[in-house]
């Protein structure tokens, strides 16, 4: 499809892009824009490691044409950590053990995060759901739980003493 | 070669009307995404009489653009659509349930889609409109011609929303699906079914189950059967011994082979139509409070 000019809020920032349209938003961030934590790994809807946030929602990028994002929202991971600081998802994803080989992370963190801002205190069984379209293929998820939940407690924490 | 957004049905239709051959409406994409996209696209997904979620006095409505996550979360499909908030809370995962629609579920036209099994259990219709603007309006069981193809030309005519006629009576609904994982997994059998009860007994049902056939396929043998039955154990399982006889079903290699997809024809056949009923009580007794 022809290029053009597309203009969205990505990571709190507006910018204009020249892109076909008909391209998947995947490509977009990590071909053009250097963005590339965002990871391809099925291509096709089934692995979640593509998870971005689209007006707040997690939605596979690699399935998203450039089209539909015109004047929407999307937030990467790149978008979580603030300068050096590291969102406390990502700090807890460290400090449980949830990143073995890593490539899976960055969407489950996208998942979780959409998870918390909607639900700030989940059940077990509310993470479980939320990272359910994300596959992992090392650490059986549990440590993943464990650490969802653990940045949910110091986000409370957070809100409490600020 | 275009993308276009449509901001309401009046410009998605001129924009129909002004493409011409080789355009397509769209709504998620996140099965059209993965095959060659036409030339000219048009995108409805915010088109605002294409999100509507509201009550009639005859009849639910509820608008094609609607997103699996929205109808899942929706208080009045949850009461008055069971089966369908059920069944679109179980497609794909929650990212594709964020982008992937109702309307997009039935012209995708994939035989055992989740959404569009309860909707043709909930006896919905579809109301499309084509570029000339004429609307008519046709049940869901029949906008199927073959397999994974829907009678909906995407090129010239698109579901506006769905209506799901407000019956009197104690009315039920329910979904159940049986797959190797619970999520990002297609199911090996899906059921949906409808009930309605007088004096406790069964006076009307809708049973459908898939993949049986190219569409959602209404088990009409089955429900003939069932139609005066009382509520107990011993319906349910009338149910799931007469679904086994009445369906013809294949096996697939990824799936599961036909002979089991049979036997889980019937326990699911048994198992719907009594969480149908205690839907149905429920809602009752919902409303007697």
């Amino acid at each position: 499809m022809k290029k053009e000019m597309i203009s969205f809020f990505l990571n709190g920032e507006s910018i204009e892009v020249y892109a076909d349209p008909a391209s998947s938003l995947l490509h977009l961030l990590r071909e053009k824009l250097d963005l590339y934590g965002t990871k391809e790994g099925c291509g096709q809807g089934e692995c979640g490691a593509c998870t971005v946030l689209l007006d707040n929602l997690p939605v596979n990028s690699c399935l998203i044409p450039v089209g539909k994002v015109k004047n929407r929202t999307v937030l990467t991971i790149e978008g979580l950590s603030v300068g050096e600081e590291y969102h406390p998802l990502q700090k807890a994803f460290v400090e449980e053990g949830a990143v073995q080989c890593g490539f899976c992370s960055p969407g489950m963190i996208m998942s979780a995060y959409a998870l918390l801002k909607q639900n700030p205190q989940p059940s077990a069984m509310e993470v479980k759901r939320a990272i359910s379209g994300n596959l992992c293929r090392c650490s059986g998820y549990k440590q993943i739980e464990t650490a969802v939940a653990a940045a949910a407690e110091k986000l409370k924490a957070e809100g409490d003493s600020g | 070669m275009s993308y276009l957004v449509a901001e309401n049905l009046e410009q998605a239709l001129t924009m129909l009307q002004e493409a011409g051959k080789g355009s397509r409406i769209i709504a998620g994409a996140t099965d059209l995404f993965l095959q060659e996209l036409p030339a000219n696209l048009i995108d409805i997904n915010a088109v605002p009489e294409m999100l509507v979620i509201s009550e009639t006095e005859y009849s639910l409505e509820i608008g094609a653009a609607v997103t699996h996550t929205a109808a899942s979360q929706s208080s009045l499909i949850c009461a008055k659509a069971t089966a369908l908030a059920e069944a679109s809370a179980q497609v794909g995962s929650p990212q594709i349930r964020n982008i992937g629609t109702i309307g997009g579920n039935v012209v995708n036209a994939a035989p055992a889609a989740d959404a569009a099994v309860a909707l043709v259990a909930l006896g919905a219709k579809a109301v499309i409109i084509n570029s000339k603007k004429i609307m008519r309006e046709e049940p869901v069981e029949n906008l199927y011609r073959h397999y994974n193809q829907s009678t909906i030309e995407s090129g010239k005519e698109m579901i506006i929303k769905f209506m799901i006629e407000n019956n009197a009576g104690i009315l039920g609904s329910a979904f159940l699906r049986f797959a190797a994982r619970q999520s990002l997994c297609l199911p090996m059998v899906n059921a949906a079914a409808w009930v309605n009860i007088e004096n406790d007994l069964l006076k009307e049902v809708r049973l459908v189950l898939a993949p049986v056939k190219p569409a959602p396929t209404r088990l009409k043998e089955t429900e003939k059967r069932l139609i005066g039955a009382p509520l107990t154990a011993e319906t349910w399982r009338l149910a799931g011994d007469a679904a086994t006889e009445e369906v013809t079903v294949r096996g697939s290699l990824l799936r599961c082979s036909a002979q089991y997809r049979r036997h889980l024809v019937g326990v699911l056949a048994e198992r719907v139509i009594a969480k149908a009923v205690k839907a149905a009580c429920e809602r009752k007794e919902g409303e007697q409070r």
